[in-house]
This record gives C-alpha cells, structure tokens and sequence, in this order.
C-alpha cells in the first residue's frame, strides 16, 4: 500500500444483539447494525455515499439497508463470501475512496446464522449429489469443520500438537467472553472441559467448534481527512491483505503441502510490507476462531511463533488476557458470536480507542480497572498497534493491521 | 437412476468429466486426468492443467494405491444420507503416482470413505496416518460407480499414527 498507510480508517462501529432467536428479518437486522455504526461515527444518511456487504445467499443486499436508512449509494458491492471478507472489503472500501467513487463506506453482515442459514449448511443440504458436490461431499465431507478437519490432524501428525494444547484457545476466548456483557456465551471453561466434550469430528470437540447466533454487525471507513472530525479516535488502516489463496489446483487444496500450514503464510508479507511492522509490534490479535485449531494455525502462519509451534504458543498464556498478546478480546466466535470475522474488526477498534464495552462503569469514557477477573475488565493496557487474521478456510484468508 | 446412500446422484449435461469419471469408477478403474502437453497427472476434475494450462485432458488409469496422508472420523453426521453410518472415517489418501509433484510436499491426494471388506465404514481403531490403502468402488447403478478406500495387506509407511486418544 505505497502511500497509504494511515490514509483511512475505521470510523464507526455497530451491532445488534447476538443471540439464537433473533426473530427478525437479515434486514432488519442489517439496518440496526448500520444506523448503529452511523451514530456511532456521528455521520447522518447524507453522510454515508457507499456500501459494501458480504453473504452466503443468506442476507439483504445493500440497497434495501441503504433505502430503509434514506441513505443514497454513489458505490455498493454485495459480494459472496464468509469468513475473511470484512477485511478484503475494507482494502476494496479504500480503492472506491481513493479512485473517487464514493466517500464514506459502510460495510455489514446481516445473519440468521442459527434461525435461518445455519454455517456447516446443517438442514440445508440438498438431497441430491451433483456438481462440486461430486468432490467432497459424496465422500462424506459436508460442514466446514469437516473440510477444515485433515489440514489440524496433519498438523498434530507433522508437530505433535496435541487437543489439550488448542483448547487454551476456548479457555482464553471464554475468559474474555467473561468480560463481554454481550457475549453469548459468557461461562468460562476449562480444557478438560473442552477434551470431554463429545466429538463433532475426530479431532474436533464440541467446544473446539465456534457457536452459531443470528446478528448483524457493521464498520465505517473513511478517509483520515474525514476521520479527523468525528466522535471517536480513528482506527488508522497501517495494512491490509484481502482474500490471499494457496494453490488450490481444481478447488482442491490438498494436492499442495504442507497441508498445515495455511493462507497467512502469503498473506504476511502484503499486510506486513505495507504496515512496515512485524509480528513483534502487534500488541492484540484477531484470530478467526472457527475452531479453536483455527485460530492457532493462523498465528503460526504470519510469524507470532516458529511454523509447528502454534500448539505451544497458544497454550501458553501470552494470548489471554494480561498475557504479552492476548487474541480475541471479545471472546469471538467461540464465545461472542458468530459473525465471519467482522466482530473481530470491531473489537480491535474498541481496544485501539480504550474503549472494550466491559463491566467497567466508565468504559466509555475510557477508564478500565484492568483487572481481568470474571466480571471484569477486558480492555487491554495502552494499546497501539492491532491485528486481525481473517479465516475462510485453510487455502483462503486475509489480514489487517491498525493503529490508534 | 443412480444413487448414493439412498441419495439421488446426478452429473449435468453439460459435465462430461465427472460422468466419464463415475462411469469408469462404475468399469472398475480409478482414472485421473493427464495433460496431453506435459503428461502431469491431476486431481480432482479441473478444466485446464495447473502445470502448463493446457486445456485438453486424456484420462489415465491410476494403481488406486496410496498412503492415508490425514483423515478424520465424522461422528456428527450433517447429511441426513451419512448420518446413519457415524461415525465414519473419511481419508486423504497420497496416490502411489507422482508423489513429490511438482515440489516435495505435494502430491495426487484424494478425499474417500475409508470402508471395510463389507462396505462398511472401517474401525477408526484401524484407521491412521501412513496406512496403506488401495480402491475399491461402490456401486452407484446406471454404470456409475464411486471410488472408496479399504485397508490393503501390506505393510505401512513407517508407523501408523492415529490420533492419541
């Protein structure tokens, strides 16, 4: 991004509740999120000109949202796509600003991702076996914990990574989820609380898969010119990297080793290159955490600790809260809710401007206790540098680094 | 009218690769596509060779045997045609030809149920990295067939890994 750094930034932030039954349309849901992020920018309808979403064939496009809010659109995109979408949007937000297409983008995800469109396509799945389903699911392999599966057995096989290891993933997501009075589930659990747990797929427990709620969630980008007038303290965009594949010869992934080692590997040079900092400056990560595997495979591709060493990294401590970089302030997917990843973007805006929404009675106004027992505080101490690593799925992710 | 598991299985008109793939699985041979240009072998069905793009392809017969390179159990069926046979193991296998290609981690690996001599899913007790396997294929009817895999009598890759319960 030569010459773009700190150009842009995430302005407002929004979202509705994150629950099983919602009861409402996407746009409904949708419109709430998006009026939210609006005022939470401090920017009326006039002041919005683009949107941006991303669905599975699962929400309301763009120009409904807009409409209901008397919004009128000089840009939009509904684009097909989950996880890892929301950051590969906010660097195609930032080409629409900067080529004069449009101003300010807001950017949703609108779901009934347990009501309606369940993620692993559960109650969903065709009675007929055709097309790409000629593949993979004729063989038995159906969900996205079913396909994601092979690549977290290698990598115990290759490393000797073990359950107990990737379980401190939920027991740390679950201790922030603690913090977070809106998380869906805000109970803390321990590993053998996850190790017991019955299995989904050998090697995945129960609670090594993320949960399933209906929401809606939205972010504004702007440029830092315009960023500089509004409510909050902007978010600046340092890097982003949209949607960086393997090869994936005929959609399939496994032809090409090591099969443990995931798209960050690629992604880590454009986010990097562009934001002129390196793993060692990122204070709090958003890793996408539809398995609890998912979220370390990630850390281990863009350099947090030696390719093999995820199992220990993550089971360390540094990546709960009061460690060296904690992951998943908000509890994510595993316990927050599900959102493909634009809840993780949220969250690193909240902690870039000292304002984690905890059981602190002046969070807002940026005073947090820092003690990081249940029920307490989840912001951590003088954040600077925050990053997201976007998941779609072992060969597809993206990432996006920011400062305050 | 084939079908799979009391499921429906259909190949579009317009699709001639995975019928001719399903219909040689249903003669009894496990077939990949070879580039006519430079001979690579690819799987699964693409539409052009990922080594030099060339867009023609001529099927080749494959040995159908391989080393299990990852797998998983299902026990959490999702389709309603699989869920009566959880837990199921469903095995990456690294066919015997062109391993190593086009660099040292890569390789022809294929997804399959990993059955027993009854067409049954295989004991996950049985089941493991660097176990050898070979094809065998179900039958779809309509001269379809699907390939699978069973254990083969012969000795494994360095030691058999399974995960460590």
């Amino acid at each position: 991004m030569p010459g773009l750094r700190d150009q842009y930034a995430i302005v407002g932030i929004g979202a509705t509740e994150f629950s099983r039954d919602s009861g409402r349309t996407t746009r409904a849901l949708g419109v709430e999120a998006v009026r939210a992020a609006m005022l939470d920018a401090g920017l009326g309808a006039g002041d919005v000109d683009g949107m941006l979403s991303y669905h599975g064939n699962d929400s309301t496009s763009s120009p409904t949202i807009a409409g209901d809010l008397g919004i009128r659109l000089n840009f939009y995109m509904d684009c097909s796509g989950g996880g890892s979408s929301t950051e590969a949007l906010i660097g195609l937000a930032m080409g629409a600003i900067e080529v004069g297409m449009c101003q300010t983008v807001v950017i949703f995800r609108a779901m009934n991702g347990y009501t309606e469109a369940r993620i692993g396509g559960t109650g969903r799945q065709a009675p007929v076996f055709r097309g790409g389903s000629l593949d993979a699911a004729i063989h038995g392999m159906h969900s996205a914990g079913q396909s994601f599966a092979p690549s977290f057995m290698r990598h115990m096989y290759e490393y000797g990574t073990t359950s107990e290891q990737v379980a401190h993933v939920k027991v740390a997501h679950s201790k922030h989820a603690s913090n977070n009075p809106r998380a869906f589930y805000p109970q803390r659990v321990t590993v053998e609380d996850v190790v017991n747990s019955r299995w989904i797929t050998k090697p995945l427990h129960l609670l090594d898969c993320c949960v399933e709620t209906d929401n809606g969630v939205a972010i504004i980008v702007t440029s830092a010119d315009r960023a500089r007038d509004l409510r909050h303290k902007p978010a600046y965009i340092m890097g982003v990297a949209g949607r960086v594949n393997k090869e994936q010869p005929g959609g399939y992934h496994w032809t090409r080793g090591p099969i443990s080692r995931v798209a960050g590997h690629y992604a880590a040079p454009i986010v990097f290159g562009q934001a002129g900092v390196g793993p060692e400056d990122i204070e709090v990560t958003g890793s996408y955490d539809a398995f609890t595997f998912t979220t370390m495979l990630q850390l281990e591709a863009y350099g947090f600790c030696k390719e093999g060493e995820g199992g220990d990294y993550v089971s360390s401590g540094i990546i709960e809260l009061g460690g060296a970089r904690p992951n998943n302030t908000h509890g994510g997917h595993l316990c927050e809710g599900y959102t493909h990843g634009i809840g993780h973007v949220v969250e690193s805006v909240r902690q870039l401007r000292g304002q984690a929404d905890d059981y602190c009675p002046n969070w807002e106004q940026g005073e947090h206790t820092y003690d990081y027992s249940e029920h307490g505080c989840r912001q951590v101490r003088d954040v600077e540098i925050t990053m997201n690593l976007g998941w779609a799925s072992p060969p597809t992710g993206s990432a996006l680094i920011m400062h305050n | 009218m084939a079908e799979y598991l009391g499921v429906r299985v259909e190949v579009a008109s317009n699709d001639p690769e995975h019928r001719e793939f399903l219909e040689a699985a249903g003669r009894g041979q496990f077939v990949v596509q070879r580039c006519p240009e430079c001979q690579k072998l690819r799987y699964p069905i693409g539409s052009a060779c990922p080594f030099c793009q060339s867009l023609g392809y001529e099927w080749a017969e494959v040995s159908g045997r391989g080393t299990i390179y990852s797998y998983e159990v299902v026990h959490h069926g999702i389709h309603p045609s699989f869920r009566p046979i959880t837990p199921y193991p469903v095995v990456l296998v690294e066919l015997d030809e062109q391993r190593g290609v086009p660099g040292p981690a890569d390789g022809l690996r294929v997804l399959g149920l990993l059955v027993d001599a009854e067409g049954r899913p295989e004991d996950e007790e049985r089941t493991g990295i660097g176990a050898r396997v070979q094809v065998e294929f179900a039958d779809l009817g309509d001269g379809l067939g699907l390939p699978r895999f069973r254990l083969a009598d012969e000795p494994p890759e360095g030691e058999v890994w399974r995960y460590p319960d």
